[in-house]
């Protein structure tokens, strides 16, 4: 898995590739926490080139975001696959994480 | 029946040939993606508990496809689960862990644990297929 960090205008774009199941979300959790520790006000989770996800990568974001809740930081997810925002909604968790359509609409907001 | 190190890294090859199974045979896409899901859960959870973890172990997983049901097996020789353990976290309780479960369900009509495996676990996984009437098509 290959997994990108952006920086945006002082907020910092993560952007997974590939599949995040219990093997590769153990790599987006130890890059997501890290920006985490920094306490980055803006974390963009670029989901456009995840092809699955399991419940390991949705709890890795779970606890990102509670983690971020800790200093009022804010993670964004955009780019999100039809296959990727089913399994959020099952998950209720459309109702909890920050979904846009575009990195744009995700930054602005 | 395949057989595959209890190693996370070995996860995808699973859901490949899970996929492959559906794919080749026809299965509806949404149900193949379902089970793909069902079976990677179903395997880290046994990576997980049953095997707390250690990679050096063994996960068995045999796919069959009939022309009303796609089953798939999960075999373990790790500590055995009981069917309380099959519950997951309530959806509405945002928290890490506790979903794996919830996409086993979903995906398959049966969810079962063989109790008469006297070692391990055997997990069943059965999702009946639609068949339309007068389709002709026998799956292997």
């Amino acid at each position: 898995m290959e997994i990108k960090i952006k920086d945006h205008e002082g907020a910092k774009i993560i952007a997974p590739s590939g599949d995040i199941d219990m093997y590769t979300s153990l790599e987006v959790r130890k890059k997501l926490l890290r920006l985490i520790d920094q306490k980055i006000p803006v974390i963009m989770v670029d989901l456009t080139d995840v092809t699955y996800i399991g419940s390991s990568g949705i709890a890795t974001f779970v606890e990102g975001l509670k983690s971020m809740m800790s200093y009022s930081g804010r993670l964004k997810f955009f780019g999100i696959t039809a296959r990727v925002e089913e399994i959020f909604n099952f998950s209720k968790l459309d109702k909890v994480f920050d979904m846009y359509g575009s990195m744009e609409d995700a930054f602005k907001s | 029946m395949i057989t595959v190190p209890s190693h996370p890294k070995y996860l995808a090859l699973v859901r490949a040939v899970t996929v492959k199974m559906g794919v080749q045979n026809k299965v509806d896409g949404s149900i193949v993606q379902q089970m793909e899901q069902a079976v990677d859960e179903a395997c880290s959870n046994v990576i997980k508990h049953a095997y707390a973890g250690d990679p050096n172990k063994q996960i068995g997983v045999t796919l069959r496809l009939s022309r009303d049901a796609f089953e798939v097996i999960i075999e373990d020789s790790g500590r055995k689960a009981d069917l309380a353990s099959l519950k997951g976290r309530g959806l509405d309780e945002i928290r890490p862990g506790g979903l794996g479960v919830h996409f086993i369900k979903r995906a398959c009509d049966v969810v079962e644990l063989d109790e008469k495996k006297e070692e391990g676990n055997r997990l069943v996984l059965i999702k009946y297929l639609k068949v339309k009437r007068g389709n002709k098509d026998k799956r292997p």
